[in-house]
């Protein structure tokens, strides 16, 4: 028996390896055509300092927002579900953050309480996702507004600005430490290392093993003993902390409180992590392909800025690149089941 | 525990394993590479100036784009080569996208950037930047905390305001009962405009009352539309004059006054700036007179000034680019004229 199973397993395991590395290398693929593209495309003096290290580090500093809600996001997508809170989230947290320091509070103590703010607000999501049953979509639609108004409130509906001292600590995050140098802002440093812890969480840990059954199949998951409802307040409630987290990057960016700031922003991430091979049916996605559609969305924002083309042209190429990475995804996935 | 172990074993897989060290190697000869070619830079009268506003769908906005223009074309006849870019924030009102517009062109190493600041604040440190780097900055429109900017080009809004409570107190022969409705909490241009008015009705015409100045108006035409039709249902038999902070509010107080019939100057109405509407009111007589402003010599002087500092030039660390009230009488003169209806079409095609 055994010798006659061994090659089709055999088989199948070598099948599904290449479909993993070419769903890996799809996000890369993505990236390097907008990079060659700006490259044949470009005037020679945009070209010499779009391709500088200079512009290199800024293009990061630029995506850290977008790439800290997409490892959030990436999580959720993955279980199945959607959060469309993010943008009022990140706005609700970095005005909390605001509010504190100008009250005098110290940098630690703001950066706790923003984490649990954005975690506080994930958990609401998840409890009401997970125990009442209700749909993603609808829950956080109805906290997106939620958190929008309390940010006002929280606000005054106006921008909380800083006393002049407290802003160097503040903007500390997100500064380029050295301008003519490689030394990249801290935030900078703060992504690639969650990047990389997430990604070994989601991809090697019993949790995150669990968070994948769950977006393949609930129902299977739930009867294969997996405890579906607390792995999916989990996955919300961690999130919300990342959430939070990019709150404080943004806030770090401000160094003001701004309560109509990242207004629409969960737009972005969520087109970064389905740029990233992630599917809105659950079940797939990467938290290095989640990195990398930040990235591209972030080098066609700034290679269409520098290159002046008019606002409008820059939008309607961001929405084709998401479909046709969407389309790329799906073609690779008929390719892969035949 | 078991974990632990393997997140620390695929860790080192990843930074030790071999195939990241030519990996690596390749993109420190990229970067080597580039950053030679940064230190190349044009100069002389070849220069590219980006012009940074709020937003661009205003006709506020398209009036600064074409008084860039303007010098642009005047420089050229001159045998400069100006490369013009209009640039603003993806969306409107958008202070981290405004950041991420300046920032971009710092590091196009374009020449100079004229901006209108979204936030006196928040784009503090992108112009430090760039003035770091040595690429000038002129602050247009809005004010900026910080001295580190090459000039400030704006209007003087405390005058505007004055203007407008003097020409509002005059067609009243100095006497009766007036109200001005604020526009929003926060606003440090109107707010300026605002208490311009306040200082001179106070001061200077102690028998004019003010009955009411602690109304908000709202962003848009629509809540101050209804802002007003809210204090005129109070006020609206006893008040003879309304002065508009700006815009939106003189819209809403026009169409206001129009549904009560107390419109074509049964009750003065003075406002500020120019738009199609305002200035169709104007024409009809529903509205007193206009404070206006220049907003096609900011975007103007604006450029102008990044050339001069181009050239070693002495600039003016502030200029007023000048208000004045229009009323029904003078706004067919062509230099009102052009205030009021400005020549977009001649540049902007």
């Amino acid at each position: 028996m055994k010798t006659e199973h061994q090659p089709i397993l055999d088989e199948q395991t070598r099948r599904v390896n290449l479909q993993q590395v070419i769903n890996l290398l799809g996000p890369f693929l993505i990236l390097a055509f907008v990079v060659m593209f700006f490259a044949i495309i470009m005037p020679g003096e945009v070209a010499d300092t779009f391709f500088s290290a200079y512009n290199f580090k800024l293009i990061l500093t630029q995506t850290v927002v977008v790439a800290i809600g997409s490892i959030g996001m990436t999580m959720i997508i993955v279980s199945g579900g959607i959060d469309l809170s993010v943008g009022s989230v990140v706005a609700l947290t970095s005005v909390l953050g605001a509010v504190l320091i100008k009250s005098g509070s110290s940098m630690g103590m703001m950066i706790l309480a923003v984490l649990a703010t954005g975690g506080l607000i994930g958990l609401l999501n998840g409890v009401i996702i997970s125990v009442f049953r209700m749909t993603p979509f609808i829950v956080t639609l109805g906290m997106l507004g939620i958190a929008r108004g309390l940010t006002k409130r929280l606000a005054d509906n106006q921008t909380v600005n800083l006393p002049d001292i407290a802003l160097p600590s503040v903007g500390l995050l997100m500064a380029d430490p050295d301008p003519n140098g490689y030394f990249v802002a801290p935030g900078i440093a703060v992504v690639i290392d969650l990047a990389i812890i997430m990604a070994l969480v989601l991809n090697h840990s019993v949790f995150g093993r669990y968070i994948f059954a769950i977006g393949s199949n609930e129902a299977t998951a739930r009867l294969c003993g997996v405890r579906t409802r607390l792995v999916k307040l989990s996955v919300y409630t961690l999130s919300g902390v990342f959430f939070g987290l990019a709150g404080l990057m943004q806030f770090s960016r401000l160094r003001q409180g701004d309560p109509s700031t990242a207004l629409g922003i969960e737009l972005d991430i969520i087109a970064a992590v389905v740029i990233g091979g992630a599917s809105l049916n659950g079940g797939t996605g990467s938290i290095l392909g989640s990195m990398i559609g930040a990235l591209t969305m972030a080098v066609l924002r700034s290679g269409s800025t520098q290159i002046d083309w008019p606002n409008y042209v820059q939008e309607i190429i961001i929405g084709t690149v998401i479909i046709l990475a969407v389309g790329l995804d799906k073609w690779r996935q008929s390719r892969g089941r035949q | 525990m078991r974990l632990l172990a393997k997140i620390i074993v695929t860790g080192r897989q990843i930074f030790y394993g071999g195939w990241m060290k030519p990996f690596l190697h390749c993109l420190a000869a990229v970067f080597i590479g580039l950053f030679c070619s940064l230190s190349v830079t044009g100069a002389g009268k070849n220069l590219t100036i980006a012009v940074i506003p709020k937003g661009t769908s205003h006709e506020f906005w398209k009036s600064i784009h074409a008084g860039a223009v303007k010098a642009k074309l005047e420089l050229e006849e001159q045998g400069y080569k100006i490369n013009l870019i209009w640039k603003g924030p993806l969306r409107e009102d958008d202070r981290d996208q405004q950041i991420a517009v300046v920032e971009n062109f710092v590091a196009r190493r374009v020449d100079g950037i004229v901006l209108a600041p979204l936030d006196s604040r928040a784009l503090v440190a992108p112009v430090e930047t760039a003035q770091s780097v040595k690429i000038p900055v002129v602050i247009i429109d809005s004010g900026l905390k910080s001295d580190r900017y090459s000039s400030y080009i704006a209007t003087d809004n405390y005058h505007g305001g004055q203007l407008g409570a003097e020409h509002l107190a005059n067609m009243l022969n100095g006497n009766g009962k007036v109200i001005l409705v604020r526009y929003q909490v926060g606003s440090a241009s109107t707010e300026e405009r605002e208490a311009g008015f306040m200082n001179v009705m106070t001061n200077k015409f102690p028998s004019i009352q003010i009955i009411s100045q602690n109304q908000y108006a709202g962003p848009t035409r629509d809540s101050a539309y209804k802002a007003v039709q809210d204090l005129l249902n109070r006020y609206g038999k006893e008040v003879n004059g309304i002065f508009a902070p700006c815009e939106p509010v003189t819209i809403g107080i026009m169409m206001a006054l129009r549904d009560m019939g107390k419109a074509g100057g049964i009750v003065k109405l003075v406002g500020f700036d120019a738009g199609t509407q305002s200035v169709e009111g104007l024409a009809k007589g529903d509205v007193q007179g206009l404070v206006v402003q220049n907003p096609m010599k900011m975007g103007y002087l604006g450029v102008k000034a990044i050339v001069d500092i181009s050239q070693k030039k002495p600039v003016e660390k502030k200029v007023d680019t000048g208000v004045q009230v229009v009323t029904k009488e003078n706004m067919d003169q062509p230099e009102k004229r052009d205030l009021l209806y400005p020549p977009l079409d001649k540049y902007l095609k």
